[in-house]
């Protein structure tokens, strides 16, 4: 009986140290991977910490001698970055607003209501996901100079009034479509209108799929290079996707590297603490929009 | 629905009276109305800035249009003006596309899966792996590009030291032709965690049942791996395919690595979008007409690979049907 006891004992303790050694090779494996996909951040922030002279040094280092954060200083007191900044959120701001109210109530009518040339509309507007961008890009340009819209931040920000984007009503409607429609005929018998029934009912229930949407959308106009590219010509306009390529080329000595590696700090922050806190909504939403509907 | 049940309606009554068919069509509008009316935005959006500016980009592609004054419309010039005068940077820009997403997208797309398998285990503080593995997609494109640049400068670039410690010989990256697509390709194979994501959602989907059945069959791990896992995740491979290769198609964010507006050292990293962009809003004057030439034929491509891996995606593995 001891004997067998033992036994049993000894190959428990022979099982665990094996799960220990197979997770601990897991580990290693993981850390080593780890450190070369974070590489790339990793030279970003300790070239920012680096004087401009010891970035232009022989040999190349990695870790600065004596790290300082006058870099972050600069940025945050000269030149324009901090402008570059309060453009950048004039635009996502507008857009993390327009975009999850105005993609919900074309979502509401996809996913709630029924009318005539219903599926016409939605494959048009899916359709529209496959388009190149560039199509579109050289008339709208044309548009939106007529309109006198160059050099200002229109472009970027009203058409968004005018549906929000196909793909963020797509997710949007799967999402409703996955609420029951009970509470919105309870609310129909209780003499609610189509408006307070998207009010009131569907739209406080679709809080999980409107942060992801908000989220993307922070993060899409956040690091948009393309439209203050083509639109904001003066240097009080630029944003900071623009605002840093222009410093890149006007200032391409290596002495000016290790300023711009710190902005290009600032401007990955945002998206990485947002990523940070609301991890398991986006997770959730890149899901509901791949899984086919 | 109601299209249909309307349009058996008139069918049945080949001579309606006026006021019938006036009756029919208020019912579908009393019907309709409210739905209408939330998709009204769209409606307007898609005319608008959709529909609207494709008309006029077609129209464009068939002419000579300075977008200021000069508009003429000239047949089929700007698309002869491809295969003759600009033959060499069409069909240069072109196969720089090509290659890059014939390479980039399958490259990925393995990377990432096998990603996605690693840290699809059961094993404590995986999770934080996972989000250290994402990190680098939240870096804004334009940041990415400037700091590969810094990384790949042949002189003071870590690159190259990193290649000499590994005993390799020092390259040029993005400032030589021979090296800077490669070095392109391998600056985007940082970003594999964006589709790892994907990957884990398919893999958690796979019913564990199906695990149970394969172990008591026998099936050891590279058979589950290639009988039950890869099988069941073939809507995601699908869904990654298309948009990946629709994405890389498009790739503009070469712009901001490559000197010379977008080119790189011998037109190496200059990428077919670019070249659009460059052709409608860049140089002595502006060409909209051959620049929306350009840009249809992206859009054709673009049309004409969806459509054939969609019609040859009978390999894709939807669920059972319920």
């Amino acid at each position: 009986m001891e004997n067998v006891s033992a036994v049993l004992a000894q190959s428990k303790r022979k099982k665990l140290r094996n799960k220990i050694i197979t997770h601990s090779l897991w580990y290693v494996l993981y850390a080593a991977l780890a450190v070369v996909l974070l590489f790339p951040v990793a030279f970003m922030v300790t070239k920012s910490l680096m004087t401009g002279t010891e970035a232009a040094s022989l040999p190349v280092k990695f870790w600065p001698d004596n790290p300082t954060l006058e870099n972050y200083r600069r940025i945050f007191t000269e030149g324009n970055y901090m402008r570059y900044t309060a453009n950048t959120l004039i635009i996502v701001v507008f857009n993390m607003i327009a975009i999850p109210l105005s993609a919900s109530v074309v979502a509401y009518g996809f996913a709630k209501t029924k009318f005539a040339g219903k599926n016409v509309l939605f494959v048009a507007m899916l359709s529209t996901i496959m388009l190149p961008s560039m199509v579109v890009q050289i008339p709208q340009f044309a548009m939106f100079s007529s309109f006198g819209w160059i050099n200002t931040y229109f472009p970027m920000t009203i058409p968004n009034l005018f549906g929000g984007g196909a793909m963020n009503v797509f997710l949007l409607r799967q999402f409703m479509r996955g609420i029951p429609n009970e509470l919105d005929n309870a609310a129909k018998i209780d003499g609610a209108n189509a408006f307070q029934r998207y009010l009131i009912i569907t739209l406080p229930l679709c809080v999980p799929i409107l942060i992801y949407v908000m989220i993307t959308v922070f993060n899409t106009y956040w690091s948009d290079f393309f439209g203050p590219l083509m639109y904001l010509k003066t240097e009080a306009k630029y944003t900071l996707a623009i605002g840093i390529f222009r410093d890149s080329i006007q200032n391409s000595s290596v002495q000016n590297v290790p300023v711009r590696m710190a902005a290009g700090v600032f401007m990955t922050l945002f998206p990485a603490v947002l990523f940070f806190i609301f991890q398991k909504q986006l997770i959730e939403g890149v899901t509901v929009g791949s899984i086919k509907g | 629905m109601t299209n249909e049940t309307t349009a058996a309606a008139k069918k049945d009554s080949p001579q309606p009276e006026g006021g019938k068919k006036f009756s029919r069509l208020k019912e579908v509008c009393k019907k309709s109305y409210v739905g209408w009316l939330f998709t009204l935005p769209m409606t307007l959006g898609l005319l608008i800035f959709t529909f609207y500016p494709m008309i006029q980009s077609l129209v464009y592609a068939f002419a000579e249009y300075d977008g200021v004054e000069h508009f003429e419309l000239i047949g089929l010039g700007n698309f002869i003006r491809m295969f003759t005068v600009d033959r060499r940077e069409v069909f240069k820009t072109l196969g720089n596309t090509f290659l890059y997403s014939i390479i980039s997208v399958p490259l990925t797309l393995v990377l990432s899966y096998m990603l996605a398998l690693l840290v699809n285990k059961k094993i404590a503080g995986v999770g934080v792996f996972r989000v250290l593995y994402y990190l680098p997609v939240v870096i804004p494109s334009v940041v990415s590009g400037l700091l590969w640049k810094g990384i790949y400068d042949p002189t003071y670039g870590l690159g190259n030291s990193i290649l000499n410690a590994f005993g390799l010989p020092s390259s040029q990256f993005f400032e030589a032709e021979e090296s800077a697509l490669a070095s392109y390709i391998f600056m985007n194979v940082f970003g594999v965690g964006g589709s790892m994501i994907l990957w884990l959602s398919a893999l958690k989907n796979v019913p564990p049942e199906l695990y149970e059945a394969a172990t008591i069959d026998g099936a050891n791990g590279a058979v589950k791996l290639f009988c039950v896992t890869i099988p069941l995740s073939t809507s995601m491979i699908f869904y990654n395919l298309i948009t990946g290769i629709i994405g890389s198609l498009q790739t503009f964010n070469t712009y901001v690595i490559a000197a010379n507006e977008g080119r790189g050292p011998g037109d190496s990293l200059y990428f077919f979008a670019v070249k659009i962009y460059n052709t409608a809003f860049s140089g002595m004057r502006f060409e909209y007409g051959y620049a929306s030439a350009l840009a249809w034929v992206l859009f054709i491509i673009v049309g004409v690979l969806t459509i054939f891996i969609f019609r040859t995606s009978k390999w894709v593995y939807y669920g059972e049907e319920s």
